[in-house]
């Protein structure tokens, strides 16, 4: 099975149960509206990193205080910001679905979410790609809210990477991004291979988190 | 004055701040705008420099001085505007050698996604550029330069606030990617429809591509419009380097794409990110002295949302009339009750099944028109991205729903009256707009088609005082019954021809009235909206549900060669044939809910109600199915999109249930009244509505607040209604803040009422310490807890 199929289904709360033919129906049929609403964008920029002595991170003019991210990051002198959204579009079109069958809106805003994160792996791994050649190597990505890594990190990630011009990614005043179905994200670049390069989720701290794997 | 230059001579922008301003230590997230205070000298410098390569007009360093971007403690807002055009001042003195150099108000993006999609209202983006715009003019400002804008909300929001707060000239340019499109969706053809609409006086692109990839997107403006063009592209495409955003094209290379863009009709040139004094130098000297290409009036009659464009004079377009009260109960009911979910499905049915515009009128006695009409019209524009059509009497509801409208409106309507054209056309002039004229005016509606057409003539006439040109008015021909009027379908159609061929205008006509008062009307009506069509109808207003109407418009399209080969019809009618009705004969209904069968379940509960009482096949069917799927849901046998495909399956049945009661007058027992809202703050709605759906499924009425709802609402309502339970979503923790807020409000004013909460970050500890008095962890939770509480548990 695709694995897009498969995450949306755990999105849905399958867990590791078969689904139905008219679920499965419902998945094909999301997916094939996406397709036509989405507009997948991703913007992401390299730069260095450093560390205070009490164990601060510092990018730019962020300063951050996050032990589960500087676990993350550990070995690191450099890391890419991350961000991608598939648009506004595909709200308006779980918007639209809303108000004439709950069970296919739900079934498209995981299935969206399932799209989101395939894209933002294919993007990772380009982006791996390239920094592979100079012996470098992607950590898992990882974004504010995960773990301690506080959430209103988004605002001056956001601009770093200028996303709202670059991207069409904005932020509500509550940190809530706006097209809903995005992603930012901070992803370390190491000397050393090690890893799952790509998946984000193995990296959160949130073992509670109903849709962990 | 820049205005008596521009279009007639070529003018020259500068070139890119931000790269600049990098090179020079400006660090990445830092505010550029606060170098105007502590880095006076290096902006000085590099506008010096511009101007010393030949720029005419010079941006001030003011991309990002707005209110809700720019927030740095230690300078004012105005402190920083007023030294940036200072600024610029300061080297057209030193370095302008006398000639003339334009101080240009730099206005960019504020960097938030305005209302329904994001959280910023559409007054206070317009706010937040008026407040820059009138310090800019104060400062001594020439003009107001709006650019690198990806949405064309926020354009407006900047237009608008230019427009109505200053007496500059307007430029506004905005950010195409290479497919041809905004970041939002807009195509060419609709930023176009928009800024002329707003009257901007000269429009184009800037940043997002290099100059070569500029050419498409450059032709189209230049195919669409009456405007002078301006183009500032960024030197190529943005790429890494060691850690560095680097843009590759030479000032060489710069120059000659350049001279090509002049070629093919700017008027107006420079450049953007990445481009230097250098770029900017090679390009003035090579373009200096070419002639412009004649900037022309171009004839379309276009409408626009925010993503897309409609133009009449093509085929014949559809504008769906059903968002209308007139003569629908139901759709009364629905405006008085607030029920706007109503509203919006007929928007949805109506563009599912072909429309291209969608006429909306929410005018009713003891209802506050302009109120409801502003709302309706953003609603809408979150759902769908059809154009609509403003369609009211009121002046007032007019003017709201033009200021809040994303793109240009259709406007229905103005009539040869003098009263309704003093009224309509500043409207016009102001916000833009196609506006349909009524072929009627102080005599009434006259009987022949010379006198149709020469009232016509008199209100494009009028238009023309205000600048409304012919191009934006469509003239409804207006359809007389020929129950009463035996020559009234003539009479139209040869007002139609006329304003074809002689006039040269585009028409409109609410086509069904042709059969008021007959029999079988839809057999009239198709045959009519055939002829009118072959008559030269721009567009029909018509009801896209109906058969007839579609299968006389799909027809046409195909017979008149205005449908590629036949490929629309094909599309709409080969399927048909193949597809096998399957038959519900055997099933019962609590299978087909169970299954979560929606037109099965709909169609076996029509024939069910035939003979049996519809509480008794509430109680006997659906009650049991709902049970059984919802005990699935809780063992983890069936899954949510189950779960609610049987609840919408429930729903169709209950709907047909519903009807026969009302005809009987027979009254199903609701079970009690629930709030529900997704709080302040937050914009996911979907786990509210799942919620909703199954409380309404178990006989619970719903109030449905919608999302990022202030506390203060959800108390008025409660206290109005004497709500004993309220239902809370939220997602994030950085909302929960505002949960916790509603709930304290709710403690104070409302010691009765009960709250159950849920959403993605809560749990059971968490809720406890918001003082709620329950969680609810799946939305059959929510429907245990409000059936304890209304002591209805089954």
């Amino acid at each position: 099975m695709e694995k897009k199929i498969r995450e949306a289904l755990r999105y849905l709360g399958y867990g590791r149960n078969a689904a139905d033919d008219r679920t499965y129906a419902l998945i094909e049929d999301a997916f094939a509206n996406l397709k036509k609403e989405a507009g997948p964008r991703s913007v992401s920029r390299i730069f260095d990193m450093s560390r205070t002595e009490d164990g601060r991170i510092l990018i730019g003019k962020m300063n951050i205080e996050s032990r589960s991210l500087s676990r993350n990051l550990a070995g690191c002198s450099q890391i890419v910001l991350f961000g991608a959204t598939l648009g506004a579009g595909v709200d308006r079109l779980i918007t639209r679905t809303s108000l004439t069958d709950m069970a296919k809106a739900v079934v498209v805003q995981a299935c969206a979410a399932a799209l989101l994160e395939e894209y933002c792996d294919e993007c990772q791994l380009s982006i791996g790609e390239e920094l592979r050649k100079e012996h470098l190597y992607l950590r898992p990505r990882f974004s504010p809210g995960y773990g301690d890594f506080d959430i209103s990190y988004q605002e001056p990630l956001m601009r770093m990477l200028d996303c709202a011009k670059t991207i069409g990614l904005t932020m509500t005043d509550s940190y809530m991004m706006t097209p809903t179905k995005s992603v930012t994200a901070v992803i370390g670049i190491s000397p050393v291979e090690d890893r799952c390069p790509v998946e984000g989720c193995e990296a959160c701290d949130k073992t509670d988190c109903a849709y962990r794997r | 004055m820049i205005l008596e230059r521009l279009g007639k001579e070529l003018l020259f922008f500068d070139g890119g701040m931000g790269t600049l301003l990098q090179e020079k230590g400006l660090e990445p997230g830092e505010l550029p705008e606060t170098w105007n205070l502590t880095h006076g000298d290096e902006i000085e410098e590099i506008h010096r420099a511009y101007i010393q390569a030949g720029s005419d007009i010079i941006l001030t360093n003011t991309f990002g001085a707005n209110a809700l971007k720019f927030h740095d403690d230690g300078f004012s807002l105005e402190e920083v505007v007023r030294s940036a055009i200072q600024h610029v001042k300061n080297a057209s003195r030193d370095a302008g050698n006398g000639r003339e150099i334009y101080t240009a108000l730099d206005i960019g993006p504020t960097g938030k996604l305005l209302k329904p999609m994001g959280d910023l209202d559409f007054e206070d983006a317009y706010e937040a550029f008026k407040e820059v715009m009138i310090l800019g003019e104060q400062a001594g400002a020439d003009l107001i330069h709006i650019e690198t804008m990806s949405d064309t909300y926020e354009l407006k929001a900047a237009v608008l606030a230019a427009k109505e707060n200053t007496s500059l000239p307007v430029f506004a340019t905005t950010i195409f990617d290479e497919r041809g499109k905004l970041l939002t969706g807009a195509d060419v053809p609709s930023v176009v429809a928009l800024l002329e609409g707003l009257r901007v006086d000269a429009l184009g692109i800037n940043c997002g591509m290099g100059p070569d990839q500029m050419f498409p997107v450059l032709e189209q403006f230049l195919h669409y419009t009456s405007l002078p063009v301006i183009v500032k592209p960024n030197a190529g495409l943005p790429k890494q380097r060691d850690g560095r955003t680097v843009y590759d094209v030479s000032p060489e290379e710069f120059a000659l794409d350049m001279q090509r863009i002049v070629e093919m009709g700017a008027c107006v040139a420079g450049g953007c990110c990445g481009t230097t004094p250098d770029h900017i130098r090679k390009m003035t000297e090579s373009c200096r002295g070419m002639k412009l290409q004649p900037v022309t009036e171009k004839n379309f009659t276009v409408v626009s949302s925010y993503g897309q464009s409609v133009f009449l004079g093509e085929g014949s377009k559809i504008i769906g009339e059903r968002i209308n009260p007139t003569g629908k109960k139901r759709f009364k009911q629905a405006l008085k009750e607030h029920d706007l979910d109503y509203v919006l499905r007929e928007g949805i049915t109506q563009q599912d099944n072909g429309a291209h515009i969608l006429d909306v009128n929410v005018g009713l006695p003891d209802i506050d028109e302009p109120a409801l009409m502003k709302e309706v019209v953003q609603e809408l524009q979150s759902v769908t991205s059809l154009p609509l059509q403003i369609d009211t009497v009121d002046a007032v509801a007019m003017e709201r729903a033009l200021r809040i409208y994303n793109g240009k409106a259709m406007v229905n309507s103005v009539s040869g009256k003098q009263e309704s054209m003093d009224k309509v056309f500043p409207l016009i002039q102001k916000y833009g707009g196609v506006v349909i004229g009524l072929v009627l005016d102080e005599d009434g509606i006259p009987a022949d088609a010379d006198g149709r057409v020469r009232i016509a003539e008199k209100i494009i006439a009028e238009a023309a005082k205000y600048g409304i040109r012919k191009k934006d008015i469509v003239i409804d021909a207006l359809a007389m019954t020929i129950s009463s009027e035996p020559e009234g379908a003539k009479v139209t159609l040869e007002t139609l021809r006329r304003l074809r061929d002689e006039i040269g205008v585009c028409t409109v006509l609410g086509v069904s009235n042709i059969s008021f008062g007959l029999p079988c009307r839809p057999v009239v009506n198709a045959a009519f909206y055939t002829m009118a069509m072959m008559n030269g109808l721009s567009a029909g207003i018509i009801n896209p549900s109906s058969e007839d109407m579609m299968k006389a418009w799909y027809a046409f399209h195909a017979l008149m060669n205005l449908d590629a080969n036949c490929e629309r019809y094909i599309g709409k009618y080969a399927p048909i044939q193949s597809e096998a009705k399957a038959s519900a004969g055997t099933m019962s209904l609590q299978a087909a809910i169970e299954r979560g069968l929606k037109e099965d379940a709909h169609n076996i509960t029509a024939v069910l109600v035939q003979t049996q009482a519809p509480l008794d096949i509430i109680n006997s069917q659906l009650i049991p199915a709902l049970n059984t799927v919802g005990d699935g849901f809780e063992k983890g046998t069936v899954f949510l999109p189950q779960l609610l495909m049987s609840a919408e399956a429930a729903k169709s049945a209950f709907a047909v249930l519903k009807e026969k009661m009302d005809k009987s007058g027979e009254v199903r027992e609701k079970k009690g009244t629930i709030v529900l809202a997704t709080v302040k703050g937050d914009i996911h709605d979907i786990g509210k509505n799942i919620v909703k759906v199954l409380l309404e499924n178990y006989s619970f009425d719903v109030i449905d607040l919608g999302k990022d709802v202030p506390p203060e609402t959800i108390v008025d309502t409660v206290l109005e209604r004497e709500i004993r339970l309220v239902g809370l979503s939220a997602l994030m923790t950085t909302t929960v803040v505002s949960m916790e807020e509603t709930i304290r409000q709710l403690r104070e004013k409302a010691p009765w009422c009960k709250v159950m909460v849920g959403g993605a970050v809560l749990n059971q500890d968490y809720a406890d310490m918001i003082g709620a008095d329950f969680y609810g962890k799946d939305a059959m939770q929510s429907v245990h807890y409000a059936q304890k509480l209304f002591g209805t548990e089954s």
